[in-house]
């Protein structure tokens, strides 16, 4: 997935909610997304999750995705169930396949005796386990969880845990914020830091190197270059293809060339 | 895209949002067809309430489902098509009670002709076994049937999410649609009022407001899912 330049607005008189972010997502990332309340996390993870457009830029090479919004409150006239077949449709599954991967997540969830009461009637907890199972019915190439984890029992936020670990293992890609900071703590491949107007920053996480790395190797978390180039893209692509840079962030300054425009 | 449409169908039935609409277009095809005096009066009349119902159809399903449960779908599936989904099942209603008034006017109209004697409703008789009335009639039916949708669309969220706002503006846009001159409703009524004199000539509406409702259509239900797109909030607010 690429993120290009991606910003989003509501409304032309409304002050950018998100400004300028380019980021590559790489197949098999953990990323964590954070920042303070109200500094465009939840705007972030739905241009990324492709349930908006953005306002500038462009979001390309999306897979498959599954969602989980921050508050699933139900309202809809259907049992747990049957939203979870009717959404199993919605994500490709027809038939006896998608039926059997929706007993399968209310099983691992521990929803599977409560699946018939009406979403109306459902607990909070509950509602966040249909609105987690619908995310997880596709085996989805892309996660985008907003705070996925609140008002969960411990047996599920273990399964959470679980499942991402799954999607990473198999080449997805996860998004996630959460408020607690000791979520998958230790795990990420990297954290977006929202900087407070809108930009992020995109810096290496604490996960351990896929590939083994010679102890002599010194870790180095982030480092700042500033250059003056007319070809920002090539220098960009020189940088990612050294060897054990996992993680690149441009900001532009002066954008006088055609090549510094692009990047 | 049969999933979506399945889903959201689903939604608009078992919420229940049809019924109130169901009643009133009930109610005034029962007061048209009694109080008409030919055939082709009758199908000007129950193409005509197509406008309201399907318009306030459209506003049930549109403010149907909550956003969270939006942003999930259009995650799967993509926002326009979510958006398009929610859009045509009403469209689809408003065509299936569409073809019913029509069977009902038609039916109606003989069963009046039975009864011995009268001489308007041998008229009316006459008039349901020319067909071409009945095509007339099918075709103002569509006429209006994506008028209502296209009011529908673009007096209601996402485009105007201010509830008394969504409310009014449907109400005024449905008058307009079956009065001013330039409505492709009206013009399609009003082609047949012109002609009642005679109960038996054909009341074609004319292709120009077929046309007119189709473009009509196209454009708010485009303006309609970019809209949809674009939002991350999509059902009614009331502040």
């Amino acid at each position: 997935v690429q993120l290009e330049a991606v910003g989003k607005r509501y409304g032309l008189r409304q002050p950018w909610v998100v400004r300028g972010v380019s980021v590559d997502l790489r197949a098999g990332r953990l990323i964590r997304v954070s920042g303070r309340n109200g500094s465009g996390k939840s705007t972030l993870l739905r241009v990324t999750a492709g349930v908006s457009l953005p306002s500038a830029g462009k979001v390309t090479g999306r897979p498959h995705t599954g969602y989980v919004p921050e508050r699933f409150p139900g309202g809809l006239p259907f049992s747990g169930r049957e939203y979870l077949r009717h959404l199993a449709r919605v994500h490709g599954l027809r038939g006896e396949p998608g039926r059997r991967r929706v007993e399968q997540w209310l099983e691992r969830l521990g929803a599977a005796g409560y699946a018939d009461q009406s979403l109306r009637s459902m607990s909070k907890g509950m509602c966040q386990k249909m609105a987690i199972a619908q995310a997880l019915l596709p085996a989805p190439g892309l996660l985008v969880l907003d705070e996925a984890w609140t008002g969960l029992d411990q047996a599920a936020r273990g399964e959470l845990d679980a499942a991402v670990a799954e999607r990473v293992t198999a080449g997805g890609i996860v998004l996630f914020v959460d408020h607690d900071p000791a979520r998958l703590a230790g795990r990420e491949d990297e954290r977006w830091n929202f900087d407070g107007d809108g930009g992020v920053t995109v810096l290496a996480g604490p996960a351990p190197l896929a590939d083994p790395v010679p102890q002599a190797v010194r870790r180095v978390e982030s480092v700042t270059l500033r250059l003056e180039t007319t070809d920002a893209a090539g220098v960009v692509d020189q940088v990612r293809a050294i060897d054990g840079v996992r993680v690149i962030s441009v900001n532009v300054d002066g954008a006088d060339g055609p090549g510094a425009a692009e990047s | 895209v049969i999933a979506l449409l399945r889903y959201q169908s689903a939604i608009l039935l078992r919420s229940h949002r049809w019924i109130f609409p169901l009643i009133a277009y009930g109610l005034l095809i029962a007061v048209g067809a009694a109080g008409s005096t030919s055939l082709a009066e009758t199908l000007d009349w129950s193409g005509a309430m197509l406008v309201p119902f399907v318009a306030f159809l459209t506003r049930g399903m549109l403010t149907a489902e909550p956003d969270a449960a939006r942003a999930c779908v259009a995650a799967a599936a993509g926002p326009a098509r979510a958006q398009l989904a929610t859009l045509i099942v009403p469209l689809g209603g408003g065509a299936v009670l569409g073809l019913a008034a029509v069977a009902f006017d038609v039916l109606t109209a003989e069963a009046a002709a039975r009864s011995p004697g009268a001489g308007l409703a041998g008229k009316v008789a006459a008039a349901a076994d020319h067909p071409a009335i009945v095509a007339g009639g099918l075709l103002i039916a569509l006429v209006c049937l994506l008028v209502g949708s296209a009011v529908g669309a673009l007096c209601n969220p996402p485009l105007l999410r201010h509830r008394a706002a969504a409310m009014l503006s449907t109400l005024a846009a449905i008058i307009i649609a079956l009065v001013a001159d330039v409505s492709p409703a009206s013009a399609a009524i009003s082609h047949t009022t012109a002609q009642a004199a005679s109960p038996l000539a054909a009341n074609w509406p004319g292709t120009g407001s077929l046309l007119g409702a189709a473009c009509l259509l196209a454009v708010t239900w485009g303006v309609s899912v970019i809209a949809g797109t674009r939002r991350d909030t999509w059902s009614a607010s009331s502040d």
